[in-house]
């Protein structure tokens, strides 16, 4: 079958081999760049959708700063949190030490065994101080246990104390005992080996730190808030969150002169806040390779719309001699699919040493063939498509180019 | 005026080497008119290109105007071309983006002559080859005889001792043709000497000498009959009867 | 000539015009690409204080967990902060020009007769050498005295926002104005400015702005004020006070010094050292004595100022100005080709081959001169989106609204670098045009 004329083909563009030679690596970059930005936007959407183990759709944050000398952070929380839960739409609202998933908050090291306290036995949890409606507010499951009992909340300590209660992840229970399936009950013990006994068991929930290995490895414990600022967690009804809004700065706007109501927000801006850069990545890395593919295949376009132009007479010649237009399209069509094969070749090899510096870089798992796969598939279409209009204009060259002399 | 000494030009590919001049010498005088016969593929082309200084050559030697040209720069080859040679294409070689007067403008600027200077030889080439009328035409909007006498007149503008034709008349019309020649000689009665390559006999005969190519070398089987064979033989050695040459 | 050759070069490229708005747009998009991530790279990698690289030096010391090294992936690099005790003993040296101590707080501003209204502002609380240490201009009055950092005494600079905000800035200098109640009054109102990245303190980020007020450190003690950037502990102590915390082994406060000489960089060393050989006598440091004196450049390298995510950016953005580039030298090569017949002619009435290669490189110029303009407004209009991309409150855009602050000279060192790579990408086809034989073209076809 030597309808395919591969040699011949082959060796015309050898003979041209400049444009053809500077559209395969386009394409080699083009390649490389586009295999791993998709596989680096891969583990960045991955790691923006994990769920968080909260109804973060529903929940408010509330924050506010006592700042006058007479302020009396005690009755200013209890009256705020009363107003809070009385607001039609609430479902639950809590005192909370700090906002998850805000890329601020409190870290502490725990032990299975006490006095246990090396590095290598120590067990890290995004520590948080909540009152009895906390686990309602954050929408958090419990898959075992109970929430803590309004008279087990312990007033604020100006230190950074914990309490003998704890409620935590499932995710910390094992790492803390991880030949136990059933925590409950069990009590492990802070850096000054004061025992904490789990009350409760948490199915998942994330904690203050998005890139943090332990972001599941969370720790609730049953207390206020150190004073003179309150952050506070309401959870709305479903599709209530707005109006809630609106009544939270309405009702605790003014209410106190000696304290400044500084903002209350969806908990969407904070995961917005953490995951931007991650997010940002992932529009930079999709707008510039999608700009890039763009570039690349007007390369081709424009090789290929040369490639014609100055073969007019060849192309009337070819059918004069009785080629029909489906062989003119084909051949030019062949003729670049050589040279974006001569790219994706090249190409591959980009692509896998960018994807070994990156994984030396990021420590990230080594780049999956299947993306290469996928690539390569990707940019052959590309070049196809972009080759089809020259080739469809060149099998429209009259026949009687041939004959005509200048 | 021209004095070429057993030329050779090999053009080598991967597979074979063609012998496109052999041992080729010819003298041509001041102010003569010299017709290049030959079949295709003799060598004619070769030729005019060596003889055009847009090509170099092998061994041999080659004086133009007294100098001799076979080791100079690109520069310097430029520069004679600019300033000795002018040429007629068969197929004009208009430049099509560039008016008449633009066109005839291009060897000038390559010379960095001043505005007004080129303006001047402009105008009076362009009145010369009669286009006065058409200097803002662009070539598309001309015929092939008028595009083949403005292509004259830029070959005139830059005032060139020799002038180098190939197949001048073979893309247009019998009457232009005639016009064309009309012109040529016209010219060569200045003093501008004259080479043409050229396969019709007719044309060739109005020639003061013919030359024969065959396989790159002169031959001495003359297929047509010189208009001035006499005159031509008693000048082939020495300098040229008209010795009008231009100021 | 060079007029000559512009006129050519513009009648050629109007000859195809979407050939040439093709090469344009794919220079203009590779300036553009190249000019908003270098000048993020820039804004986020640079030495904002160049110019104090060998005088000026953030101190840390290695007394974290005896059995745990600090940085998992920088074995060695002792700690970013210091602790309250440690910072106030090493303060005590007289050996540095200047000297700093500092952390960062936030509190809430507010006038006697509460006509505004009150603000919760960034506070850092620091020592009065900061403002020359790290070059601080003032719009009105200076930094507090010497003795005020101990005092304390209730003095307060101001930035420039806030002047406005308060007193419409007018010099307020003298001024009375509460921070968290308690009465300040202010001594200078500090000017616009923004060092990027924001160095002298990495705990929140490289793009932090400068602190609204300035208080002097003696009121940590005094308000128990905790820091509202960074602190860390390894060691699990009872903290039941104030006064607990301030003696407890956690970090929270940066240290900086300015030395003028190698001799005082290496009293000031010995001076560490034996500092911390005696803490060690009296049992406290477990771990080998590590003791730096950092300079700019170092510091930023060692805190991973610039993030891995960045350097890929700019990986890319190279990638990006090389294919386009790659699809530039094509494309011109493929015209100029184009054109190689009416270039023959040209040769044969007399141009050289340098004349020919100039000719085609001032069309080259041509291109990279309109794409490197457009490339630079498209390069500025990425920049506005790229802060549009990192605000998520637009009342709230804290140091991404230095992103459009960036320097001049950052853009135009990489618009200087991208033009000349498109020039020099048009070196070739103007160079291959420039070796075409001119009789190759000139024959009938």
């Amino acid at each position: 079958m030597t309808a395919w004329n591969l040699r011949p083909i082959a060796s015309a563009l050898w003979r041209n081999r400049t444009g053809a030679l500077l559209v395969a690596f386009q394409i080699a970059i083009g390649l490389a760049v586009l295999v791993n930005a998709v596989y680096i936007v891969k583990q960045r959407v991955e790691k923006i959708s994990r769920p968080t183990g909260m109804d973060t759709a529903n929940m408010i944050f509330v924050a506010s700063a006592g700042f006058a000398r007479d302020f009396d952070y005690d009755a200013s929380w209890r009256e705020d949190i009363a107003t809070l839960r009385a607001i039609p739409g609430v479902q639950a609202a809590s005192v909370i030490s700090n906002i998850p998933l805000s890329g601020g908050g409190s870290s502490s090291g725990f032990q299975a065994r006490p006095g246990e306290t090396n590095p290598e036995k120590t067990v890290p949890g995004n520590t948080y101080l909540i009152d009895e409606q906390g686990v309602d507010a954050l929408g958090i499951t419990l898959s075992a246990g109970r929430a803590f009992e309004p008279q087990e909340i312990l007033p604020p300590t100006p230190t950074f104390d914990a309490a003998s209660q704890a409620i935590v992840t499932k995710a910390f229970a094992k790492s803390l005992f991880p030949d136990d399936p059933n925590p409950l009950g069990k009590t492990f013990f802070d850096g000054l080996s004061r025992p904490i006994t789990i009350v409760g068991v948490i199915e998942h929930m994330h904690g203050a730190w998005v890139s943090w290995d332990k972001l599941d490895h969370v720790v609730l414990f049953p207390r206020i808030k150190t004073g003179p600022s309150a952050i506070y967690v309401v959870r709305a009804e479903p599709g209530r969150q707005d109006a809630v809004m609106r009544e939270i700065e309405a009702k605790l706007g003014d209410s106190n002169p000696g304290r400044l109501m500084r903002w209350v927000r969806p908990m969407s801006y904070f995961i917005e806040q953490s995951y931007l850069d991650d997010r940002n990545m992932a529009i930079f890395l999709v707008s510039v390779t999608g700009v890039l593919l763009a570039v690349t295949a007007l390369g081709i376009f424009g090789l290929a719309t040369f490639n014609v132009s100055t073969r007019i007479r060849q192309i009337g010649t070819r059918r004069a001699v009785g080629a029909r237009r489906m062989d003119i399209v084909r051949h030019f069509l062949v003729e670049n699919w050589m040279v974006t094969t001569a790219g994706v070749v090249v190409g591959c090899a980009g692509a896998l040493a960018v994807g070994y510096w990156l994984s030396v870089k990021y420590q990230l798992p080594r780049l999956d063939l299947y993306y290469l796969v996928g690539g390569v598939l990707a940019i052959w279409l590309i070049g196809l498509l972009a080759a089809w209009q020259p080739a469809r204009r060149a099998s429209a060259i009259s026949p009687a180019v041939a004959t005509r002399t200048v | 005026m021209l004095e070429m000494n057993g030329i050779s030009k090999i053009y080598r590919t991967d597979l074979i080497e063609t012998h496109a001049l052999r041992n080729f010498s010819l003298k041509v005088g001041d102010g003569e008119f010299v017709a290049v016969t030959g079949p295709s593929g003799s060598g004619k082309t070769t030729f005019m290109n060596v003889a055009g200084l847009l090509e170099s050559f092998d061994t041999g030697s080659y004086k133009l105007d007294g100098a001799d040209v076979s080791r100079l720069s690109d520069e310097q080859r430029s520069r004679l071309r600019n300033e000795k040679i002018g040429f007629i294409f068969q197929s004009f070689n208009l430049i099509p983006d560039l008016d008449i007067y633009d066109n005839v403008d291009v060897p000038l600027r390559y010379r960095r002559l001043a505005a007004k200077d080129r303006d001047q030889r402009i105008k009076s080439a362009l009145e010369v080859v009669g286009l006065s009328s058409r200097m803002h035409h662009m070539p598309s909007q001309l015929s092939g005889g008028q595009q083949q006498r403005a292509a004259i007149a830029r070959a005139l503008a830059g005032d060139p001792r020799f002038l180098l034709a190939d197949e001048p008349t073979g893309n247009v019309d019998s009457l232009m043709a005639r016009q064309v020649m009309d012109l040529l000689e016209q010219i060569n009665e200045m003093g501008t000497t004259i080479i043409m390559v050229t396969h019709d006999p007719e044309l060739a005969r109005r020639a003061h000498r013919n030359v024969h190519i065959v396989d790159g070398q002169i031959s001495d089987f003359r297929p047509y009959e010189p208009r001035a064979e006499i005159e031509a033989a008693a000048v082939a050695h020495g300098p040229a009867p008209m010795t009008m040459t231009p100021a | 000539m060079f007029g000559y050759y512009l006129k050519l070069a513009s009648r050629n490229l109007r000859r195809n015009p979407g050939l040439t708005a093709l090469m344009i747009g794919a220079v203009a998009l590779g300036i553009a690409v190249c000019v908003m991530t270098l000048t993020m790279y820039r804004a986020l990698s640079g030495n904002p204080i160049w110019w104090k690289n060998d005088v000026l030096y953030a101190v840390t010391m290695d007394f974290w967990d005896p059995t745990e090294e600090y940085f998992d992936s920088k074995p060695g690099v002792p700690p970013w902060q210091l602790t309250y005790r440690d910072a106030l003993a090493v303060f005590a040296s007289d050996i540095p020009k200047r000297k700093v101590i500092m952390h960062k707080a936030v509190g809430t501003l507010s006038l006697e007769d509460r006509q505004a209204r009150p603000e919760r502002v960034t506070t850092r609380v620091t020592t009065t050498d900061f403002f020359g240490a790290f070059d601080v201009p003032f719009q009105y009055g200076g930094t507090w005295a010497p003795s005020a950092d101990t005092g304390p005494e209730p003095v307060m600079v101001i930035s420039r926002a806030m002047n406005e905000k308060y007193f419409g800035g007018r010099n307020s200098v003298g001024e009375r104005i509460r921070w968290n109640d308690n009465e300040f009054r202010i001594v200078g109102v500090r000017d616009h400015w923004m060092p990027l990245p924001s160095f002298y303190d990495v705990n929140n980020g490289s793009l932090e702005e400068p602190e609204d007020v300035y208080i002097p450190f003696g009121w940590n003690a005094a308000l128990e004020i905790y820091s509202a950037g960074n602190t860390q502990g390894w060691k699990a102590e009872e903290i039941n006070s104030y006064r607990d915390f301030l003696n407890s082994e956690n970090i929270w406060i940066q240290m900086w010094v300015e030395l003028p000489d190698e001799n005082a960089r290496r009293r000031f060393q010995d001076f560490l050292d034996n500092y911390a050989q005696e803490q060690k006598q009296a049992g406290r440091y477990g771990r080998p004595l590590n003791n730096r004196l950092t300079p700019v450049d170092q510091w930023l390298v060692d805190n991973d100022v610039v993030g891995n995510d960045d350097r890929v950016l700019v990986g890319l953005a190279f990638a990006f100005l090389a294919v386009c580039l790659l699809n530039t030298v094509g494309l011109l090569l493929a015209k100029f080709l184009n054109g190689a017949a009416m270039t023959g002619v040209r040769r044969a009435l007399g141009a050289s081959r340098r004349q020919v290669f100039m000719q085609h490189l001032v069309e080259v110029g041509v291109v990279s001169s309109i794409g490197a303009a457009l490339g630079l407004a498209l390069g500025g209009l990425m920049l506005m989106g790229l802060r549009a991309l990192y605000t998520v409150d637009p009342t709230d855009q804290g140091g991404t609204q230095a992103l459009a602050q960036v320097d001049m000279t950052s853009v135009a060192t990489a618009l200087a670098l991208a033009f000349v790579a498109t020039i020099a990408a048009g070196l070739y086809p103007a160079w291959r045009i420039g070796r075409i034989p001119p009789a190759t073209y000139l024959k009938a076809q």
